[in-house]
């Protein structure tokens, strides 16, 4: 589904985020992506939206290489991605339902399609009763969840997700976990960036290790190390 | 670009924004118009010069009078070799007879002309041509063109505009040239004060906005979309500064600019030409906003809005 190949990244103070970095993930996935702060995990998911440039090397989304997609045709990438941040990135002054609806609006999607869709969204992620809820109402695990309700509005095949326990208590960040393994189970691909050593753990699943922009460690059904 | 959903999200957006920050959206609305006005004033200005210019050139040709005696088939040459000139734009062919005739029609209610003439045995009128030039500085080369020797036996006198006349083309001409550099010096001026203005004010839109723009970016806005409500918002200054301006306007079409037009040259209908006309005005006004907005816009994007 995705693959890296030989993948430089420089920022401009000339420090290496990704250095040569090879990594193929599959269809259906659930990836842990562990390492230090400024290992280059943030990097590695901004790449895959097109955020950032790549220097050298290619990515490959079902055989797309990113870098030749033109800059107007990235927003259609992006909609088959879903992308989940620590600060959730939710509108105030909109409710929870507004939130989702907003992310349906700007991507052209009828208003009647998106009445009847983001009642099921809010169902899944077990918001339904918050509907009518704004952030500043919601717990931290729920806005993370309004969040990630809010990526999954498209459909998307693969969900992004950057250290989103990462303001979360245990009892939280353990909802947010079930929901990721929920939405996983459902067949879209989740990457995720986490520093949690506890939720790696409990997941058994696929974990890469990243230190100075390079793979160090791959493991199937692994644990977190650095 | 985008489907007819996503176009009426984006006016809608537009709007919104437009109402949100009503403050800063009046200054912008209200340095538009005050740029808009000045505009309005000066071409209207320029269209009055102008058409007493036109007025005073109207009155200008060279009369050609030819002397008694010479045949029509003489004139009627010279008459051709004058319409070949591409310098001139009409030729009017007046025989005496016809001179003499229109000079009777004029003055019928004279008693003492009309018994002079009945007295006179020959025809006293010559011949003429009246040659029309089609620009004013073209009537020196026509009247030496006239001047050739080859004309100098047949024609006997010739005559074009008096001093006072060429005086006030020269002074009508002298005034449409400050109202041109003047205007344009204050339209610069005041379109720079509207650009900076609008600029600012959708720079400020743009930060008000950045967690619902990075947030459009994320979930695959097309970047028309994202920029599409900025546009429609600055546009939307244009179009109520136009509003503004015309009715602002409006007195002075209906009341003060007959008046003046009828005074400044009573034979030409002012209405007919486009300047005069009011929509036309409104239509130019609300083109001159919605470029100083459209280009404002773009720059505040191109610098702040990061896509």
């Amino acid at each position: 589904m995705i693959k890296f190949q030989k993948v430089t990244k420089h920022y401009n103070q000339g420090s290496k985020a990704l250095d040569n970095l090879d990594l193929e993930i599959h269809h259906g996935e659930f990836i842990s992506l562990v390492g230090r702060s400024g290992a280059g995990k943030s990097t590695l998911l901004k790449l895959i939206i097109g955020e950032e440039e790549i220097d050298s090397g290619r990515i490959l989304i079902d055989d797309i290489d990113i870098s030749q997609v033109r800059k107007s045709d990235l927003p259609y990438l992006r909609r088959k991605i879903g992308v989940v941040f620590q600060d959730m990135k939710l509108l105030p002054k909109r409710t929870a339902f507004e939130n989702i609806a907003f992310a349906m609006e700007v991507c052209g999607h009828r208003a009647q399609g998106i009445k009847r869709e983001v009642p099921k969204i809010l169902e899944l992620v077990g918001l339904a009763h918050k509907r009518n809820s704004f952030p500043g109402e919601m717990s931290g695990g729920e806005k993370q969840r309004v969040a990630i309700a809010r990526a999954l509005s498209h459909r998307p095949v693969l969900l992004l997700a950057d250290e989103p326990t990462g303001n979360l208590d245990e009892v939280n960040a353990n909802e947010v976990l079930e929901l990721l393994i929920k939405i996983n189970n459902l067949g879209t691909t989740v990457l995720l960036a986490t520093h949690a050593a506890d939720l790696v753990n409990k997941l058994k699943k696929r974990v890469i290790t990243i230190e100075n922009g390079k793979i160090t460690l791959e493991q199937e059904k692994g644990h977190y190390k650095l | 670009m985008f489907d007819s959903i996503s176009f009426f999200r984006i006016v809608k957006t537009g709007f919104v924004n437009f109402w949100r920050n009503l403050s800063l959206s009046a200054a912008a609305t209200m340095v538009m118009t005050i740029t808009l006005v000045i505009f309005a004033v000066l071409f209207l200005l320029f269209g009055l010069t102008s058409n007493a210019l036109d007025a005073v050139q109207s009155r200008i040709d060279i009369s050609v009078y030819f002397k008694s005696g010479l045949g029509e088939d003489k004139i009627k040459s010279i008459q051709l070799d004058l319409e070949a000139n591409e310098k001139v734009d009409t030729v009017v062919y007046t025989s005496a007879t016809k001179a003499l005739e229109e000079f009777r029609k004029k003055h019928e209610n004279d008693f003492l002309i009309q018994q002079s003439l009945n007295e006179l045995t020959e025809n006293p009128l010559p011949a003429t041509l009246n040659v029309r030039a089609k620009n004013l500085e073209d009537y020196p080369q026509i009247d030496s063109f006239l001047s050739d020797r080859k004309y100098a036996d047949f024609i006997e006198s010739k005559s074009y505009g008096d001093d006072q006349t060429k005086l006030a083309i020269e002074r009508l001409n002298k005034i449409l040239g400050f109202i041109i550099t003047f205007g344009v010096g204050l339209i610069s001026i005041f379109a720079l004060i509207a650009v900076l203005v609008i600029f600012n004010t959708i720079t400020l839109t743009i930060f008000n906005r950045r967690e619902e723009v990075e947030i459009m970016r994320l979930v695959g806005a097309t970047n028309w979309y994202i920029r599409g409500p900025f546009l429609v918002e600055s546009i939307l200054y244009g179009f109520f500064a136009t509003v503004i301006t015309a009715l602002l306007m409006l007195p002075i079409f209906s009341n003060f600019l007959p008046r003046i037009a009828l005074f400044v040259n009573p034979q030409v209908s002012v209405f007919n030409q486009n300047v005069f006309n009011y929509w036309y005005l409104i239509f130019m006004l609300f083109l001159v906003g919605a470029i100083l907005s459209v280009v404002s816009t773009f720059l505040a994007i191109r610098k702040y809005l990061k896509i």
